[in-house]
C-alpha cells in the first residue's frame, strides 16, 4: 500500500516535472499554455492523490481548485488573451534550446543537492519526490530569466507557484488549509494585474518583448 | 479604549478608506477629507496598541491570536500608520489633476496601507506572507498612474521581480512548516510566531539554514537588498510621491520585519554563523551598490531609491551585529522612515514645479520654494548622517555594535562606502539647492498647508537626534530582547 503510494506519488510529480521542462523546449504561446494546463493537472491529481492515502480530505478541495483554477481557468484566460494581443512576430529566448535544457538538466540536480538533509529526516514516503517539487521551482526561475516573451514570464512564475504547491503537498501533506486559500487568492490577483500590465506594455510598446523594456537603466 | 477597538480602528480604517474612495465618484473633496481621517485614525489606533506594550501588555485579537502586537509590530504598526495618514493627506503629488487619478489613488493605497498593517501584527506566519504578497498587488496597480513607458516598464520590473521574491519566501515558509510538522507531527498553530520560537531549538539546523536562505532572498527582494533591487529604483522614481513615501519609507520595513522576525527564530534553530554571515554580506553589498550608483545620479528620486538601498542595507547589517547592532537597526528604521517618506514626498512638489526629475535642471530650488527646499535640505543632512539628525545617532550606534562584536575591518569599509555615499548626496543637493533660480517659474509655495505635516517629519528627526524617548527606548529594548533570545 505504502509503496504505491510513494510510487504514484514520484510519478504525479515526475509528470510535473517534465512539463516544466515544456517551457524550456518548446516554442511559442500556445504551446506553453498547454504545458502550464498539463502540468497543473498532474498537480492537482497528485494532491488528490496525497490526499486519499494520507486521509487528508482537504486536499480533495485544494485538487479540485487547483484543477478548475489553473488547469482550466487560467489557460482560457491566457488563451483568449495571446489571440486578442495577435500573432506576435517569434521572439528568440536569451538562451537557445539545447543550452537551456542542459541548464534545466543541472537544476534538477542542484535541487537534489539541496534538498538531501530534508529528504532524509522526512518519514512520509512521498519524501522522494521533495527535490522534483524543488527542480520545478528553480527550472520555473531560469525560464523566468532567460525568455523574452511577457507571457513566458508570465507562464513560468505560474509554474513557480505550481512547484511550490508540489513541495507543500509532498513534504507536509499541504499546509493548512486556511492558508492554502488565502495563497490562492492572492496567486490569482497576482495573476489578474499581471494580465492588466501585460496589456498596457502591449499598448505602449506594441510588443511584448522585455528588451524593449530598458529604457530605465541608471 | 478597548483592546479591540483599538484594532478595528488601526486596521478597519483603511479598509472603510479605500471602500468609500472607490464607492464615492462625486464630492471628490469629502471623501478626500475622510479618507485621511481615517487614516489618521488608524495611526491613533497605531499608538494606543503601543502605549499598551510599553505597559507591558501584548494585545492580541481574534481566533487563535490571529493578531498579535509585540513591541516589535507595535514599532512597525506605527511607522506605518504614520507615512500611511501623511499620503492620504497630502494626496498623490507630483502635480496630478485629474480627479479620477487622485480617487484611484486613496482607494489602493488605502488598501496597500491596510495589507501593511496586517502583515505586521498579525501573529501568523502565513497571513503575514499573504499580507506581504498582497502589497505588490496593491501597489503595482498605482505605479503607472500615468500610464507611460517608462512607468509601465518599471510596474511590470516590480510585480513580475516582487512577486517571484514573494513566491521564494513562501518556498523558505514550506520548508520551516514542513521542518516543524516533521519534529513535532502536522499542527496549524506552528504557523504562529510564539508557537515557532517555542519549538525552534528542536528543529533541525540544516533545513532551517535552508529555510533561512529562501526567505532572506524572497522578502530581501521586497526590501531591495542588492544584488535583488533591481526593480527598486525604477518603481520608486516612477511611482507618484507618495506611493514612493510610502514603499520607501514603510514597504522596505514591512519586507525586513519578515526578515527579522524569522531571523529570531532560526537563530535559535542554528548554531552557527550562517545567518548572520549572510545578513552581514547583503547588507554590505546593498551599501556598496547604493554608494556606487548615488554618484554621479542625475536623477533626484532615483537618488532618494538609491538612500534607500544604502539604508536597507545598514539596517540589515545590523541585524548581525549582536544585541547593540539590533537595537541600532531598529533605531535605524525608524529615522529612516521618518527622514524618507517626508523626502519624497517633498520631491512630489518639486516635481509638480519643476517638470522634471533630472537635478541639473532644478536650480535655486531655496529661492523658487523656500520652504520646501529648506526641508529638502534638511531631510538630505539627516539622511546622509549629519547631527543633529536621528540617523546620525543610529549609525553611529551601529557602527559602535560592528566594533564592539570585532568586525573592525568591515566596519572600516562601511565607514568608507558611507562617505562615498555622503559626498555624492550632498554634492548632487547643493546643485539643486543654488545657483541661478529658474526664470520660466514662478517663485513662492503653494498648498501651503501640505509643509505642515512635512515639518513635523524634520521635528520627529530632530527630536530622535537629541534624545531616546522613554517609550521608543522600552519598545526597542523588546525588540533586542525577543530577536536575542
Amino acid at each position: 500500500m505504502n509503496d504505491a503510494f510513494a510510487q504514484l506519488a514520484m510519478l504525479g510529480s515526475s509528470l510535473v516535472l517534465i512539463t516544466s521542462f515544456l517551457l524550456l523546449w518548446r516554442r511559442g504561446t500556445p504551446a506553453h499554455v498547454s504545458a502550464l494546463a498539463i502540468q497543473s493537472i498532474a498537480l492537482g491529481a497528485t494532491a488528490g492523490l496525497v490526499g486519499y492515502f494520507a486521509d487528508k480530505h482537504e486536499l480533495y478541495l485544494v485538487a479540485v481548485l487547483l484543477i478548475a483554477l489553473k488547469g482550466v481557468g487560467i489557460p482560457v484566460l491566457l488563451h483568449r488573451m495571446a489571440r486578442r494581443l495577435g500573432p506576435a512576430r517569434h521572439v528568440p529566448p536569451y538562451v537557445n534550446t539545447a543550452t537551456s535544457l542542459l541548464a534545466g538538466a543541472l537544476l534538477v540536480l542542484l535541487a537534489y543537492v539541496v534538498m538531501r538533509p530534508l529528504v532524509e529526516a522526512s518519514p512520509l514516503p512521498t519524501r522522494a519526490g521533495m527535490p522534483l517539487a524543488m527542480g520545478v521551482v528553480f527550472v520555473s526561475l531560469f525560464v523566468i530569466v532567460s525568455r523574452r516573451h511577457a507571457l513566458a514570464q508570465v507562464i513560468g512564475f505560474l509554474m513557480l507557484e505550481n512547484g511550490i504547491a508540489l513541495l507543500a503537498v509532498l513534504g507536509t501533506y499541504g499546509i493548512p488549509l486556511i492558508v492554502e486559500i488565502g495563497v490562492f487568492l492572492d496567486a490569482m490577483m497576482g495573476f489578474l494585474v499581471m494580465q492588466i500590465v501585460v496589456y498596457h506594455i502591449h499598448q505602449t510598446f506594441q510588443s511584448l518583448d522585455v528588451e524593449q523594456l530598458n529604457r530605465l537603466r541608471r | 479604549m478597548s483592546e479591540p477597538a483599538l484594532f478595528l480602528l488601526l486596521l478597519g480604517g483603511p479598509v472603510l478608506g479605500a471602500v468609500l474612495a472607490a464607492a464615492i465618484p462625486g464630492a471628490p473633496r469629502t471623501t478626500r477629507a475622510l479618507v485621511a481621517l481615517l487614516a489618521a485614525g488608524s495611526l491613533a489606533g497605531a499608538l494606543g496598541l503601543a502605549a499598551r506594550v510599553v505597559a507591558g501588555g501584548v494585545p492580541t485579537w481574534g481566533p487563535e491570536g490571529l493578531f498579535r502586537v509585540d513591541a516589535l509590530s507595535a514599532v512597525l504598526a506605527v511607522c506605518v500608520a504614520f507615512v500611511g495618514a501623511l499620503a492620504m493627506g497630502l494626496g498623490p503629488g507630483g502635480g496630478h489633476a485629474a480627479p479620477g487619478e487622485g480617487r484611484r489613488f486613496r482607494a489602493l493605497a488605502s488598501l496597500f496601507a491596510a495589507t501593511m498593517l496586517i502583515a505586521v501584527t498579525t501573529g501568523n506566519v502565513a497571513v503575514m506572507w499573504v499580507a506581504i504578497e498582497a502589497t505588490t498587488i496593491t501597489s503595482a496597480l498605482l505605479v503607472p498612474l500615468h500610464v507611460s513607458r517608462a512607468s509601465v516598464e518599471a510596474s511590470w520590473k516590480y510585480i513580475l521581480i516582487g512577486s517571484v521574491g514573494i513566491a521564494l519566501a513562501f518556498v523558505g515558509t514550506v520548508l520551516a512548516y514542513f521542518d516543524f510538522a516533521t519534529v513535532a507531527g502536522p499542527q496549524e498553530s506552528a504557523l504562529r510566531w510564539t508557537v515557532l520560537m517555542d519549538a525552534a531549538p528542536a528543529l533541525h539546523p540544516a533545513a532551517m539554514q535552508l529555510s533561512f536562505v529562501f526567505i532572506l532572498v524572497g522578502y530581501g527582494t521586497k526590501a531591495g537588498l542588492a544584488p535583488m533591487h533591481t526593480w527598486l529604483p525604477d518603481a520608486h522614481a516612477e511611482a507618484p510621491a507618495a506611493l514612493s513615501a510610502m514603499m520607501s519609507g514603510v514597504l522596505l520595513a514591512v519586507a525586513l520585519y519578515a526578515i527579522v522576525r524569522w531571523k529570531a527564530v532560526v537563530a535559535l534553530a542554528v548554531d552557527g554563523p550562517v545567518p548572520d554571515g549572510l545578513l552581514m554580506g547583503l547588507g554590505v553589498i546593498s551599501l556598496g551598490v547604493a554608494a556606487l550608483s548615488l554618484t554621479g545620479q542625475r536623477h533626484y528620486k532615483r537618488l532618494l531609491a538609491y538612500s534607500s538601498i544604502e539604508h536597507t542595507g545598514l539596517m540589515c547589517l545590523g541585524l548581525a551585529l549582536g544585541p547593540l547592532g539590533v537595537f541600532a537597526s531598529m533605531l535605524h528604521l525608524v529615522n529612516h522612515t521618518a527622514a524618507k517618506s517626508m523626502m519624497f514626498l517633498l520631491s512630489g512638489r518639486i516635481l509638480g514645479r519643476y517638470r522634471t526629475a533630472d537635478i541639473r535642471e532644478v536650480s535655486g530650488l531655496l529661492r523658487t520654494m523656500p520652504v520646501t527646499g529648506g526641508l529638502f535640505a534638511a531631510g538630505a543632512l539627516a539622511l546622509v548622517g549629519l547631527p543633529p539628525g536621528g540617523l546620525f545617532l543610529s549609525k553611529l550606534a551601529l557602527l559602535r555594535a560592528g566594533f564592539a562584536t570585532g568586525h573592525g575591518w568591515l566596519m572600516a569599509l562601511v565607514l568608507a562606502l558611507l562617505a562615498v555615499a555622503f559626498v555624492a548626496v550632498v554634492a548632487q543637493l547643493n546643485r539643486m539647492l543654488y545657483g541661478a533660480a529658474r526664470t520660466d517659474l514662478p517663485a513662492g509655495e503653494t498648498e501651503r498647508w501640505a509643509l505642515v505635516p512635512l515639518a513635523v517629519c524634520v521635528l520627529v528627526l530632530l527630536v530622535l537626534g537629541l534624545v531616546l524617548p522613554d517609550p521608543l527606548e522600552i519598545l526597542l529594548q523588546d525588540i533586542v530582547t525577543m530577536v536575542e533570545r
